[in-house]
């Protein structure tokens, strides 16, 4: 099968493969704005054609994008979404609202049989789907919205005074949560690890070297173990939340994690549920992407001649290795990802 | 005490602009050979190990004869000039009598010496490839070990031998420069290049006479003056006391300056710093004291503790430090010669130097003197830079070496005694330390290997290289980090022996570990803990790899072993200069010290613990980690 991508959507690919757009929250607003755009376009007569439309340019954008998980991830949010609301229009029309108050019960989802379950047949033309998802959808934008908001409002519950908070590179969460920890909480100590050959670090260090009373410690990547001994929370950001509860994260993460896991320093993690993606990879190799090696030894050098030089752009780390995750709807442990997942994506959407 | 005397009549005998001028020739020949000699070492790394002590040694060979004459020949003219000039400055200075029992008779000569070294600093820091020839000193094998033993006194005497011939080379375009800049230059000058030019003629001259000549004697020395007559000479004299007290007072304001001097260092900056220091040495000495080192305390909180490194680091004011300590402070501070065992090297080797040139002060015993002094030195060093763990137990030997010394002997005989057990120290504790820690492990390397390796690691670049030789089909992986990047060095020499790299910074050790089959890292030292303390990410590396399975060896010879105790890398540790993670202009971290509490922190060692090392490889065995107690209790029957 072959489809052809939307304008709106190479345009978006070019954009962020040229790094106009950056930031999965970016990108998140991005895709989101295509599909809004296919929902309010007349291309579709009924469900499971804009299903078929959204699925198409998923895969366009996964293939052409394969690092960035959030385009799919909102998505399967679309399509979950059409799912439920052309449920819920049907049942209205069948008459049997009032039976899906029943489903909560207990008792219900004991005794449902598969009859109940029967497949919709989403070719049926149902009225009044647009404006529901339309709907539907303002909540969703809110949602991605107030996404950091939330998260940064729970800083107060995880850092106390006079801590000791190490982070890595440069996250955009983790840089407005901490401005918030800082303001609320009294002389913290924030070691930020400067992340090579990038060093996004530098940015982070001094970005919240403008708030006061904090000091800001920047230290090379070599140096994370040695000051982890003193550390009293790990704090970073990820890339995507793996559905073992595993983190895709920028490279260095690892180690990152494995210190403070060998002295027992608590990891906590930010993502926002955007970022959790239903793929099961539990090996690096599965996902990772290498980089220009220009910045770790410079091309024109001697040694660079005959070396191979990696410099790879992410780190997998496996579940055991965090202790909690922080998102817009609260903390969660990283076993209660599965059931994160199954709750925002529908189970037949897993695979595109 | 004897040293390359033909220095003096140019060291005072020109104003203090003819004297920058010929330093900046002497530094461009240097330079140029240096260069040279990097690029030998690309291409020939074994040849260049020779080349040990000075910063090289390649044209010595074949000129070595002619210029040892010239040394003769100048010494004695020295050494009559010495004489008038010890008299002029005894009274003029009178400002430290302190001193001048301690330093005595021997004053002139420091200041010769100074001079004579001083130049190998300017030149030795404009180049850091000097120190890579001396890095490569610690992997001697065999062959290169006997070398140096065999030549025990002579890289010293070569290496001067060497200056004096470069000497004479800037003397020469010293002549001419002057020359060019012809009427406006005073009149002093004119008579120090005259001056010059006739101890050219001199030398030129009366090489084939002063052949035979071998030992220095007043005499002698009265006999072989023609050239010179003593009125000429005088007014020679005066005219470089004259040019002196100018240049002395030229320069004097300088060393207010020089603390702000935290810029990068560039050539300039390092010249000036070496000038004030000598005006210092040869006429104020009390000025030394008050000059305080120009060190900091950091301003991480957590670090308040320790003191941190500032980029300028001088302290070569002090009459009492022999040149080529300040030397090695300088180096140390400059962070030139590095690495555990280049720091023990050079440092033994600067020791020979200061036991070949001590004085036993009358009526006081040649071991006890000798030991404060070397204490004061050894102090010096720790001022400069923390001494490492390798250094300080080489001094402890040797202070134990000089307690055992036999009572009557003389005291020639007894600086042979130590002469040798700085050698015998070299050999044993370094050359064949290594030797073993690669036999036991080229059991352990075999086809297919893939080791893992951290920064740049003398010893393992040896036994990589061994097992080269012995062609196993292996590959390495270099991981690095930054600041310090010196695994990049590491990937220099291992390319040289045709070693299939692969190169990594150290946020990705991670991805390059499930391909490594073994962890290969070197150490700083040893705790009696069974921690080891090497450079920073050493620890990450060997967490990394347990948690792949992947057994972490640590290669450490037993002269590194420390009976310190600490568990973690904050309590004790060494802070470089901070500005180094600074990159480029566009860094964010530009201008940290003016954004509010924001700081850079450069640790220089981690502390792993035992429990991630799987086996410690020393030259005894291949033991546990926590066997090092066991170790430093038997170690004085293994060694020594």
């Amino acid at each position: 099968m072959h489809e052809q991508p939307l304008k709106e959507v190479t345009q978006l690919i070019h954009a962020i493969k040229v790094g106009l757009v950056e930031g999965s929250y970016n990108i998140t607003n991005k895709t989101l704005d295509i599909f809004k755009y296919i929902i309010m376009s007349k291309s579709w007569q009924n469900a499971d054609a804009l299903m078929q439309i959204v699925r198409a340019q998923c895969r366009i954008l996964q293939s052409a994008l394969p690092q960035e998980t959030v385009s799919s991830n909102i998505a399967r949010r679309i399509l979950k979404l059409t799912r439920e609301e052309f449920d819920l229009l049907h049942a209205k029309v069948q008459h049997i609202a009032d039976d899906s108050q029943a489903s909560l019960s207990l008792h219900k989802l004991v005794t449902q049989t598969s009859e109940s379950n029967v497949m919709s047949d989403y070719t049926v033309p149902q009225q009044g789907l647009r404006e529901a998802l339309l709907d539907h959808l303002q909540e969703v934008e809110t949602e991605l919205e107030t996404s950091s908001e939330n998260i940064c409002v729970q800083a107060e519950e995880h850092i106390h005074s006079s801590e000791i908070i190490l982070t890595l590179g440069h996250s955009r969460s983790v840089e407005n949560f901490l401005k918030r920890a800082i303001k609320k909480r009294q002389s913290l100590t924030i070691i930020v690890a400067e992340c090579a050959p990038a060093c996004r670090g530098h940015n982070l260090a001094a970005s919240l070297a403008s708030e006061k009373n904090v000091e800001i410690i920047v230290i090379p990547d070599a140096a994370i173990f040695a000051m982890m001994s003193r550390v009293n929370k790990v704090i970073i950001g990820t890339h995507s939340v793996l559905a073992n509860g595993g983190l895709r994260a920028a490279c260095g993460a690892y180690t990152v994690a494995l210190a403070a896991k060998h002295y027992s320093v608590p990891v906590i993690v930010l993502a926002p549920m955007y970022k959790l993606s239903p793929l099961h990879l539990c090996e690096q190799d599965a996902f990772n992407m290498v980089g220009c090696a220009e910045d770790v030894i410079p091309y024109d050098s001697i040694p660079a001649r005959e070396a191979k030089v990696y410099s790879p752009m992410f780190d997998y780390v496996p579940p055991e290795l965090i202790t909690l995750f922080i998102s817009n709807t609260g903390g969660h442990a990283p076993s209660y990802v599965y059931r994160l997942l199954t709750e925002l994506y529908h189970p037949e959407d897993l695979e595109i | 005490m004897v040293v390359a005397s033909e220095q003096v009549p140019q060291t005072d005998g020109q104003s203090a602009k003819t004297k920058q001028k010929k330093q900046r020739q002497r530094n461009r020949p240097r330079n140029k050979r240096n260069r040279h000699e990097d690029s030998n070492l690309n291409n020939t790394p074994e040849t260049e190990s020779s080349a040990t002590d000075s910063a090289s040694a390649m044209p010595g060979d074949k000129s070595e004869k002619t210029d040892a004459v010239a040394t003769e020949k100048t010494r004695e003219q020295v050494m009559a000039e010495r004489e008038a000039k010890k008299l002029a400055k005894q009274a003029k200075k009178q400002k430290n009598p302190s001193a001048a029992t301690a330093a005595g008779v021997a004053t002139p000569a420091t200041t010769i010496i100074t001079e004579v070294e001083q130049t190998t600093i300017t030149t030795k820091l404009t180049t850091t490839t000097t120190t890579k020839a001396k890095e490569k000193l610690e992997l001697l094998e065999k062959k290169a070990d006997t070398a140096v033993t065999k030549t025990s006194p002579a890289p010293v005497e070569n290496g001067k031998e060497e200056k004096s011939r470069e000497q004479i080379k800037a003397e020469r375009e010293a002549k001419k420069a002057a020359k060019k800049a012809g009427k406006s230059t005073v009149d002093k000058v004119e008579a120090a290049t005259q001056q010059l030019s006739n101890l050219k003629v001199t030398e030129n001259v009366q090489t084939p006479a002063a052949a035979k000549a071998q030992p220095p004697s007043s005499l002698e020395a009265n006999q072989k003056k023609p050239t010179l007559s003593k009125a000429e000479r005088r007014a020679i004299q005066e005219a470089q006391r004259a040019a002196k007290a100018q240049g002395q007072a030229a320069k004097k304001p300088q060393p207010g300056g020089k603390a702000s001097t935290a810029a990068p260092p560039s050539k300039e900056l390092k010249r000036e710093s070496v000038s004030p220091a000598k005006a210092a040495t040869s006429s104020s000495p009390s000025k030394g004291s008050t000059s305080g080192t120009p060190q900091s305390e950091c301003r991480v909180r957590l670090f308040n503790h320790l003191v941190c490194a500032k980029g300028d680091s001088l302290f070569i004011n002090d009459p009492l430090v022999h040149p080529s300590i300040a030397r090695l402070g300088v180096q140390y501070a400059k962070r030139t010669v590095v690495g555990s065992n280049a720091r023990c090297i050079a440092f033994l080797h600067a020791l020979r130097q200061v036991v070949h040139d001590f004085e036993t002060p009358p009526k006081k015993e040649f071991g006890r003197s000798l030991d404060a002094a070397v204490k004061h030195h050894v102090d010096h060093l720790h001022k400069c830079r923390p001494l490492a763990v390798s250094v300080s137990n080489a001094y402890k030997q040797f202070k134990n070496q000089l307690t055992q010394l036999p009572a009557d002997t003389p005291e020639t005989e007894l600086k042979e005694l130590l002469d040798h057990f700085i050698d015998t120290y070299i050999e044993n504790q370094i050359g064949k330390a290594a030797q073993a820690i690669s036999g036991f492990l080229q059991e352990k390397i075999t086809d297919g290997d893939v080791l893992l390796t951290f920064a740049c690691s003398s010893l393992i670049q040896f036994i990589c290289e061994e097992a080269k030789r012995r062609q196993v089909s292996f590959r390495v992986i270099v991981v690095d980090s930054r600041p310090g990047c010196e695994g990049q060095e590491m990937l220099r020499r291992l390319h040289a022996y045709g070693i299939p790299c692969t190169y990594v910074l150290i946020n990705a050790v991670g991805y390059v570990m499930p391909e490594a089959t073994k962890v290969l890292l070197g150490a700083h030292a040893l705790l009696a803990n069974g921690y080891v303390m090497a450079r920073t990410g050493t620890a990450q590396v060997a967490l990394v790899a347990n948690a792949n399975n992947v057994p972490v060896l640590v290669c450490c010879e037993t002269h590194k072993f420390s009976e310190r105790f600490q568990t973690d890398a904050i309590v004790y540790n060494e802070l470089s200069d901070p500005n180094q993670l600074v990159r480029g202009d566009k860094c964010q971290l530009n201008n940290w010290a003016a954004k509010g509490k924001l700081m850079p922190l450069n640790l220089n060692y981690d502390i792993t613990p035992p429990e991630l090392v799987n086996a410690v490889v020393t030259e005894v065995a291949i033991l546990p980690c926590t066997s090092v107690p066991v170790i430093l209790r038997i170690k004085p029957d293994i060694g020594y």
